[in-house]
């Protein structure tokens, strides 16, 4: 039994390049020997992700992506389907989740200067994940077809309305319709479901194949290349699997922890995660007091309503979202982690840092005059952050980086 | 050492998550006060284990609310097993409608015009204790007073200019607003006097207040009435949330064992290169 068992996995390896591939990327890919818990948050991007396909492809079965049906086949979901409600509220709890590991994910980058050579290509496709993910997080919240799906998608629709000449027909071809109607869900549904999903997993396999490539970093932006052993292996380095993938196990131990904690005890997320208004059916005759997007746009939501003309604010989101493309060309500086930079690198992070979470807080409340001049005064030192950058890590002093971890 | 420091600050991040959680939700509720004129709303711990609690609640409904306010996403059937009523007794007490069958939804008793007798049609309540909060659903029921200007003579604190009258004032008895005189407060928390060592008092309006002898239960009884109907508002507005708790401890506990173990695991591999 055990000899054709082996007789099988030969032949299929011979054809398929089993052994090869594992080696490559799992048992024999070296890995630096000292990292913090910050690395540990790409995979659980990685995870959550996959929770998302999965959950959604339960989900999928029971939904209507009708205008008539769309809500009550949520309530459907909740009631009448066996433990409908744990895989919806995975879903919700997920999608929220998603973006607090990817925002940290990210700030790690941003730390210790993932993003510097070679690891440019690695930030890009990081970067545009992160797009794909904000469009995808949109159309699924259209999908319930709640109050808030409703007009937070009138919202965000209407901004291509504020592009000079092609504005308003673009605005018709995304809805296509005059307003939002069922032929906007179910096309949302449609890109929700197939398009987006592909993209995200072709855009996360050229991450990882890109990384791969590079290898991974360090909190000490130590080039682990540089002292090898004899057979050609960073010294400080160990395999990834089984050691890394093991201290990833801790880490998916505790986020699941969390991430069931929220989805069976809090899966409302203090309104935060799945908004009150949204309980109720899709009205266009009746606009909720506040509309508020979820907690995971609301920086640049806060951004958009900062500037008075609609362009102008469209300019300023966008811009705040493309700017990360370009960090790995604005960082002059020549030590990658904030360990080794100077103060003013320290200080700027931390800035960008407080007025990234001011302008979250901001954008899930109403209006004051106080807050929008809060709001102006996060938008200046978010923007602050990148365009100085160049400045601040050319000609502040650094300190030495160690030969090795 | 490493992992422990590793630990140590991943527990710290994620009981700062968690405070974060807690945090905003009190931040949303004191957005522009969802209890209006009434200040901040009662507050309201649901107990979706009293099944006693769920049933009076019920048949509150079902005769009082359920004539205009249907429950649409939820089914007959689902209510009378859930709330542990044996089907015949439920379909002969609380189902009046004899052609229902217990997989029907409860879609209301209304006729198709009924939005013409109250200017609006009365919304479905299936989820209101969803969009609304419970804390707004128990005190919005107790808040109703006489307002002779009104078209059926009572107005609410909680909802100013509500269009639904006072169902339940023969329970509850004719409930006014009144003046009181209430003790001035001095800065320093104590309440004020005059130099005889009288409380200084002012007149403050607003207050609700029952005529006695009006209506057919006690204050105490009126309100645990409306507790037993919040009760059951909640529960219709996500019949699993029981459920959920319950099995919830069970995962939370699964996976902190399953973090335990991994830990370990990982710990004595990492001894391999980290001695």
């Amino acid at each position: 039994m055990n000899e054709m068992a082996s007789k099988l996995f030969s032949w299929v390896n011979k054809r398929l390049p089993i052994v090869n591939t594992f080696e490559r990327h799992m048992s024999k890919h070296p890995v630096p020997s000292k990292v913090n818990f910050w690395y540990l948050f790409g995979a659980l991007a990685a995870v959550t992700l996959i929770i998302q396909i999965v959950s959604g492809i339960w989900l999928i079965m029971p939904y209507s992506n009708t205008e008539e049906e769309a809500f009550s086949s949520i309530e459907y979901i909740m009631r009448d389907v066996d433990y409908g409600w744990v895989i919806r509220y995975i879903h919700t709890t997920g999608a929220s989740l998603f973006f607090a590991v990817v925002y940290l994910h990210m700030f790690r980058g941003l730390l210790y200067g993932s993003y510097q050579k070679p690891r440019e290509l690695v930030w890009i496709f990081g970067c545009t994940i992160y797009l794909a993910m904000m469009a995808e997080g949109f159309l699924g919240y259209v999908l319930p077809y709640g109050q808030m799906s409703y007009w937070g998608a009138q919202v965000i629709i209407s901004l291509f309305g504020a592009i000079p000449y092609i504005g308003e027909s673009l605005e018709l071809w995304v809805r296509g319709d005059y307003y939002i109607s069922g032929i906007t869900v179910s096309r949302f549904f449609a890109l929700h479901v197939v398009a987006l999903p592909l993209v995200l997993i072709a855009l996360v396999f050229l991450h990882l194949v890109a990384l791969h490539e590079v290898g991974a970093g360090n909190p000490e932006g130590v080039d682990i290349e540089e002292h090898l052993d004899e057979d050609g292996i960073p010294l400080d380095s160990v395999p990834f699997f089984p050691y890394k993938v093991l201290n990833a196990l801790v880490a998916i131990g505790v986020f699941m922890t969390v991430f069931s904690i929220i989805m069976f005890f809090f899966p409302e997320g203090g309104g935060y995660f799945i908004e009150m208004a949204n309980f109720q059916k899709a009205n266009p005759l009746v606009t909720p007091d506040h509309i508020a997007p979820v907690w995971y746009y609301a920086p640049f939501y806060t951004m958009l309503r900062a500037v008075p003309d609609p362009l102008g604010g469209l300019i300023v989101m966008a811009s705040a979202v493309a700017i990360f493309f370009i960090v790995p060309w604005l960082d002059r500086s020549k030590v990658a982690s904030i360990r080794y930079k100077g103060i003013f690198s320290k200080i700027a992070l931390t800035l960008f840092g407080v007025s990234f979470l001011t302008l979250g807080y901001l954008g899930t409340v109403g209006v004051t005059e106080i807050r929008k001049l809060v709001s102006i005064i996060c938008t200046v030192i978010y923007f602050s952050y990148f365009l100085l950058m160049p400045i601040y890590t050319k000609y502040e002093k650094t300190k030495e980086v160690p030969e090795r971890l | 050492m490493m992992l422990r420091l590793i630990n140590l600050k991943f527990f710290v991040f994620v009981i700062f998550f968690i405070l974060i959680l807690v945090c905003s939700n009190k931040t949303f509720a004191a957005e522009g006060g969802p209890c209006k004129d009434y200040g901040e709303c009662d507050k309201f711990k649901y107990s979706l284990n009293d099944l006693e609690s769920l049933q009076r609640g019920a048949s509150t409904y079902i005769n009082y609310c359920y004539g205009c306010h249907s429950l649409q996403y939820s089914r007959w059937g689902r209510v009378a097993k859930d709330l542990e009523i044996p089907e015949d007794i439920f379909f002969e007490n609380l189902v009046f409608d004899k052609s229902i069958k217990p997989g029907d939804l409860m879609t209301g008793a209304m006729p198709e015009d009924a939005a013409n007798w109250f200017g609006v049609t009365p919304p479905d309540l299936t989820l209101v204790s969803r969009y609304k909060g419970d804390d707004w659903i128990y005190t919005y029921l107790r808040a109703y007073y006489e307002d002779s200007s009104k078209q059926y003579g009572v107005n609410n604190l909680v909802y100013p200019g509500t269009a639904m009258p006072n169902v339940l004032l023969s329970l509850q008895g004719n409930q006014k607003l009144v003046c009181k005189d209430i003790p001035e407060i001095a800065s320093n928390g104590g309440e004020k006097r005059d130099e005889s060592g009288k409380t200084i008092t002012k007149e403050k309006c607003g207050f609700l207040e029952v005529e006695e002898g009006t209506g057919q239960l006690s204050k105490e009884e009126f309100d645990s009435l409306i507790y037993d109907l919040t009760n059951f508002l909640v529960y219709i507005g996500e019949p699993s949330k029981a459920t959920r708790e319950r099995i919830g401890w069970y995962v939370v506990f699964y996976f902190l064992i399953f973090t335990a173990l991994s830990s370990l695991l990982y710990r004595e591999y990492h001894k391999d290169y980290n001695k």
